[in-house]
C-alpha cells in the first residue's frame, strides 16, 4: 500500500463500467434465459471480486482474514439450496 | 529466543476498527442474502413473475450503477490522496463521493415517484414487495453512507487526518465499497434476471 495505485484504481473503474455495459448487452440479447442468467451472474461475481480485491484492498489483507470473510458465501449458498429444496413441501397448495 | 516465540498476527496490520467494520459487513451481507434468498423463494413459488424490463427503467438504473462505480473510484482516490498527504485531494474526493451518493438517491426517489404514480406500490404484487424491500434496504445503506461521509468530511475539514492516520477514512471506504458491491448483485438479481 506504499505505492501510488491511481492507475490500478482507474483501470478497475473502467473494467467495472465495461462489465456493466456487457451486462446490459446480455440483458438485451435474444438468447436462452438460462444462458442469460449464467452470464449475468458471471459478470456480477467478477465485478464484486474486482471491488472487494482492489477497492476494498482485500488482496493486501492476510489469508486468514480473507478466508474468514469468504466463509459466509458458501453458508448463504447452502441456506438458499436448503430453502429451495424445502419449498415444494411447505408452500405447495 | 524471543524471535522463536514471536507469534505472527493472523490479521496483519488490520486495526481493530477495520476488523469491526469487516465483521459488520459479514452480518450486513447476510441480511442482504436473506432478502435476496427470500425473494428467490417467493419467485420460485409464484404462479407468474413479470419481466423486470416491462416495469422498471433499466437504462436509468444502469446509469445509477455506473454512478455508484464512479463513487467507489472517488472514494478510493480520497484514501489515496490522504496517503500521499494531500488534504485538499481528500476533501475534494470525499465531497465528490457524497455528491454521487446523493444523486444516486435522487434518481432512486425519482424512480419510486413515477412507480407510485403508475400504481406500482409494494402491495401491488409479490414482485413489487420484493423490489421495494430490497432496493429500499440498499437505499438506506446509501443514505447511511452519505451521512457517514459527511461526518468524516467534517473531521477532515478540522484537519483530523494525516498521511500516518488514515484508519477512519479506510474504514469509511470499506463500508462505501460494500454498498457498491451489494448494488452490483441487487442490480443483477432484481433488475436484470
Amino acid at each position: 500500500m506504499d505505492k501510488d495505485h491511481k492507475k490500478t484504481y482507474f483501470y478497475n473503474a473502467v473494467a467495472l463500467t465495461v462489465l456493466t455495459v456487457l451486462e446490459l448487452g446480455v440483458y438485451q440479447m435474444p438468447i436462452a434465459k438460462m444462458s442469460q442468467i449464467v452470464l449475468l451472474f458471471a459478470f456480477a461475481i467478477t465485478k464484486m471480486m474486482l471491488v472487494a480485491m482492489i477497492y476494498m484492498h482485500l488482496r493486501y489483507e492476510t489469508k486468514v482474514l480473507r478466508r474468514i470473510l469468504f466463509i459466509p458465501i458458501p453458508a448463504a449458498i447452502l441456506f438458499a439450496w436448503a430453502l429451495m429444496y424445502d419449498l415444494p413441501f411447505r408452500w405447495a397448495i | 529466543m524471543s524471535e522463536a516465540l514471536a507469534i505472527k498476527d493472523p490479521f496483519g496490520k488490520a486495526t481493530t476498527g477495520k476488523l469491526g467494520m469487516w465483521l459488520f459487513i459479514i452480518m450486513d451481507g447476510l441480511s442482504f442474502g436473506g432478502l435476496l434468498i427470500g425473494g428467490a423463494a417467493l419467485r420460485a413459488t409464484a404462479p407468474s413473475w413479470p419481466n423486470p424490463g416491462d416495469l422498471l427503467n433499466i437504462p436509468l438504473t444502469g446509469f445509477n450503477t455506473f454512478l455508484l462505480i464512479c463513487t467507489s473510484f472517488t472514494m478510493v482516490m480520497a484514501l489515496n490522496s490522504l496517503e500521499k498527504g494531500s488534504q485538499s485531494g481528500l476533501k475534494k474526493y470525499l465531497a465528490l463521493t457524497m455528491a454521487g451518493g446523493l444523486v444516486f438517491l435522487g434518481i432512486q426517489v425519482y424512480e419510486y415517484y413515477h412507480f407510485i404514480l403508475d400504481g406500482f406500490i409494494p402491495s401491488t404484487s409479490i414482485y413489487a414487495a420484493v423490489f421495494y424491500a430490497t432496493t429500499c434496504f440498499h437505499g438506506l445503506h446509501v443514505l447511511s453512507g452519505v451521512i457517514y461521509i459527511a461526518c468524516i468530511l467534517y473531521a477532515a475539514n478540522q484537519g483530523r487526518y494525516t498521511a500516518h492516520d488514515t484508519d477512519h477514512v479506510e474504514i469509511l471506504g470499506i463500508f462505501w465499497h460494500f454498498v457498491d458491491l451489494i448494488w452490483i448483485f441487487v442490480f443483477t438479481v432484481i433488475y436484470l434476471i
